[in-house]
């Protein structure tokens, strides 16, 4: 769920046209905000709104349920699962349903008698998952992860350790955030926030667009996979964090904390940094974020580092805060399904720029994917890399599905 | 031997706790606190000047902030305390104790890659609301940056990180009244893989006039008696709800091997852990799965290689709430078939509900610190069939199973061995 829609196909189409959905929204009125553009999720067709219960959850529940329904659907799983497949579920989210409670918030402190309490189930931050969870009949582990931008990446972690050690058979892990005011007032009380469109790597970018929407990846040992005859999409290879214990809200500059986390997940992959092929960076658009990033990448891939081909899924569906992880996960596993790197847009870039003037300049040029899908039908691995307030970094390390990869 | 095997095969020891709570400031008072069994000035009249409380409702809680401004002193320096939210100031506080009572003196992580994993079941309260209050009613012009960057919920994990310069993953878990136990079950996962040389790992809670009051309109907390008393009754015929409580409790695990190296007492050691969920559970009660939750807890005791019969004491995380304690002794009696329960104790009675006073009870506990049964326990609801451990002194247990069901569906426990 993104503001290209609802569903991995509008997701991987909009992804190659290299089209922005950051722009004017109507969630909230935003006029008395500093600025106006947002990557919002259109209402939800009728097929996916007519469910049960749909209108009692929160949007951020309503992310992480059909992202639910269609990874299930996809991975030919029933819904819900046998009692005897021990199932999990591994949810990031930074404020769940924050956008309903801050309409609870204004009726309870303006006109109590306009409140109901009952709306508050649903607002908090283990919502989505736990919705996930009751929805598939999970019984194993269930828990969300709320470490602000990296929640999605960690969560993704979790679960693969969780599979690792035998605790679970199935695991859905993945993660949604809505588009709230308290948000997007606060990144913009930092001036955080760009007046347009987010600009990943770009020289001049200032700041990030903040998105809203929900990803899951189902995942299994492989062994189950084939053995009941389905056809896995990508391998997670390994998952690595590390914090910064910099700032609360800047990285360190250095990039060490995240090269850390970069290099822990390529370790838990087994895999070196000359067996990644490309990298979907966290990109925020800001300027200290992407220079700390740019500066984790150097450290990991050495003179290589401006060979490596790098998209920054951000710059088309804005930064979805603890659900990002996530669905970066899921672009970089589309990338490596199709053989196709998924591009920025230098439109929103100024006339002066292009891909050579990326950031930084002085240094070796990051290889950003610009305007035109990127073919490669040779990617090996992959890295998608998440850095969030309070120094808090995750990776994690995808490799391409083969069937010489069951071997 | 597979990946499972190895994360049981390497010992694990808790070596260090810091906690503070309506108790005081440290694990002396909260051990105190848990003898005496008779919760009395810590639980103190939440401020209902703001409205927010209908009448007859709840009014107190497990306060932390009844010690003063200057409890934290010791642990928190004005210049640092002046960047934080309520809960970032007592999870770094708790986080330095127990880095102090693990030997660490200088309260930090040195040189490994140490990592923090904390629960928070509601976030930084009091910010959080001050924030909307701001962009609600004044406009969104006056939001405040520092109260934003402190009301997200992994802020107090963040500030451990800074202030005891802890590098490894940095983890905010959010799964209401299970969270502390998943909390120390997700650090200890990651030390026993190697994947980090030591954690921090705990629960922080604050509990503010607007929180308190939500929770009471749900109907979650103790009612006032006719006496104006509000008391939590874990399995008690006469439950009526939880008391709450806000505070932090931080546990310090490391690998066995260098702690003997140093030789270090530890506090217990960490035998076995596991959650799971019960999909038949409300989004705010609880379910009817215990069958399940039984599979699931007998298969995390299978895996460690702990028999039932090997566990001769019980810290169980009911409240006294309704549901809530139903469940627990429906999963209880589950595992235990027809053998007979060992004693079990119910520290949220004394303690409350969120805080890490569980927590803290549960380690101190299972090293053999009585837990007394708090008054308004003794008319053991017989639908529930659990009667709580009182009078006579119990010996130090060796093997301490720790349970905690949430609301909404989530369960957590830890089995816990003498040191």
């Amino acid at each position: 769920m993104s503001g290209f829609g609802w569903g991995v196909a509008p997701l991987w189409e909009g992804l190659c046209a290299g089209r922005c959905t950051i722009g004017p929204f109507g969630r909230f009125d935003h006029r008395m905000h500093r600025t106006h553009v947002a990557a919002e999720v259109a209402a939800a067709p009728e097929e996916i709104a007519g469910r049960p219960g749909w209108h009692r959850l929160s949007l951020a529940d309503r992310f992480a349920v059909a992202a639910a329904v269609e990874g299930m659907r996809q991975a030919g799983l029933p819904v819900p699962l046998p009692q005897d497949v021990e199932a999990g579920v591994f949810w990031g989210s930074s404020t769940g349903g924050m956008w309903e409670a801050e309409g609870f918030f204004r009726d309870f402190v303006g006109d109590r008698r306009r409140s109901r309490v009952g709306d508050l189930a649903s607002h908090q931050v283990n919502a989505p998952g736990d919705a996930v969870a009751r929805l598939v009949g999970a019984g194993g582990p269930v828990q969300t992860v709320s470490s602000a931008c990296a929640s999605g990446a960690l969560a993704v972690g979790a679960a693969l350790e969780a599979l690792r050690a035998g605790t679970v058979d199935v695991a859905l892990a993945g993660g949604s955030d809505s588009l709230c005011q308290l948000t997007y007032a606060g990144f913009n009380a930092l001036r955080s926030v760009s007046e347009s469109p987010c600009r990943p790597f770009r020289a001049g970018r200032s700041g990030l667009s903040i998105g809203e929407g929900g990803a899951l990846l189902v995942l299994e040992p492989l062994e189950r996979v084939l053995a009941r005859g389905a056809q896995p999409l990508a391998v997670l290879a390994g998952a690595g964090a590390a914090c910064d214990a910099h700032h609360m809200t800047a990285p360190d500059p250095s990039g060490q904390g995240a090269a850390a986390a970069l290099e822990a997940a390529l370790r838990d992959a087994g895999l070196a940094p000359a067996d990644v092929d490309f990298v979907n960076a966290h990109g925020t658009g800001t300027p200290l974020n992407d220079a700390a990033e740019w500066n984790a990448l150097q450290r990991v891939f050495g003179t290589r580092a401006g060979m490596v081909p790098v998209t920054a899924t951000k710059a088309l569906l804005g930064h979805l805060l603890g659900s990002s992880g996530a669905i970066e996960a899921v672009a970089t596993v589309l990338c490596l399904q199709h053989g196709m790197l998924h591009p920025v847009p230098s439109a929103a870039a100024s006339a002066a720029e292009s891909v050579e003037e990326a950031e930084p300049a002085a240094a070796v040029p990051v290889a950003l994917v610009a305007d035109q899908p990127l073919p490669f039908p040779a990617v090996r691995a992959a890295v998608s890399t998440s850095l969030a307030f309070g120094g808090s970094n995750a990776a994690l390390v995808f490799a391409r599905w083969t069937a010489a990869s069951s071997s | 031997m597979d990946r499972g095997e190895l994360l049981l095969s390497r010992s694990l020891l808790l070596t260090g706790l810091g906690t503070v709570g309506a108790y005081g400031c440290g694990v002396e008072s909260l051990r105190r606190a848990l003898a005496a069994a008779a919760p009395g000035e810590e639980l103190v009249e939440v401020d209902t000047a703001a409205g927010f409380h209908r009448a007859g409702g709840a009014r107190r809680a497990f306060l932390a902030s009844r010690l003063g401004p200057g409890a934290l002193r010791e642990w928190l320096a004005p210049g640092e305390a002046r960047r934080m939210s309520p809960p970032s100031k007592l999870a770094v506080a708790a986080a330095r104790m127990a880095l102090r009572a693990a030997g660490r003196e200088d309260a930090r992580c040195g040189d490994v890659a140490a990592g923090v994993t904390v629960a928070t079941a509601f976030g930084p309260s009091s910010y959080s609301e001050a924030l909307l209050r701001q962009i609600l009613f004044e406009g969104p012009e006056a939001t405040s940056p520092f109260y934003f960057t402190e009301s997200v919920a992994n802020a107090p994990a963040a500030q451990i990180a800074i202030l005891c310069r802890a590098q490894g993953p940095s983890v905010t878990l959010c799964q209401r009244e299970a969270g502390a136990l998943l909390a120390v079950g997700h650090a200890a996962g990651e030390v026993a893989a190697g994947r980090m040389p030591l954690a921090l790992a705990g629960t922080v809670e604050e509990m503010s006039p607007l929180l308190h009051a939500v929770l009471d309109r749900y109907g979650a907390l103790a009612r006032p008696g006719v006496d104006g008393g509000e008391v939590a009754r874990p399995f008690d015929r006469r439950r009526n709800g939880f008391l709450a409580a806000e505070g932090a409790t931080l546990a310090v695990l490391e690998p066995e091997e260098p702690v003997r190296a140093r030789g270090a007492v530890p506090l217990a050691r960490v035998l076995a852990w596991g959650n799971a969920f019960d999909p038949t559970a409300p989004r705010t009660g609880w379910g009817s799965g215990a069958g399940r939750l039984a599979r699931s807890l007998r298969r995390s005791l299978d895996r460690a290689g702990v028999a039932v019969e090997a566990i001769d004491r019980i810290v169980s995380g009911a409240s006294g709430a309704r549901g809530g304690d139903r469940l627990e002794a429906e999963l209880l009696r589950a595992v235990w078939g027809d053998r007979a329960l060992p004693p079990v104790v119910a520290p949220k009675a004394i303690v409350g509900e969120y805080g890490g006073g569980f927590l803290g009870a549960a380690v101190l506990a299972a090293g053999g610190a009585p837990c007394g049964r708090p008054p308004g326990c003794e008319e053991p609801d017989p639908a529930l069939g659990i009667v709580l451990s009182g009078g006579a002194p119990l010996p130090p247990p060796a093997c301490t199973l720790v349970t905690s069901l949430a609301a909404g569906g989530a369960a957590a426990w830890l089995v816990l061995g003498a040191p």
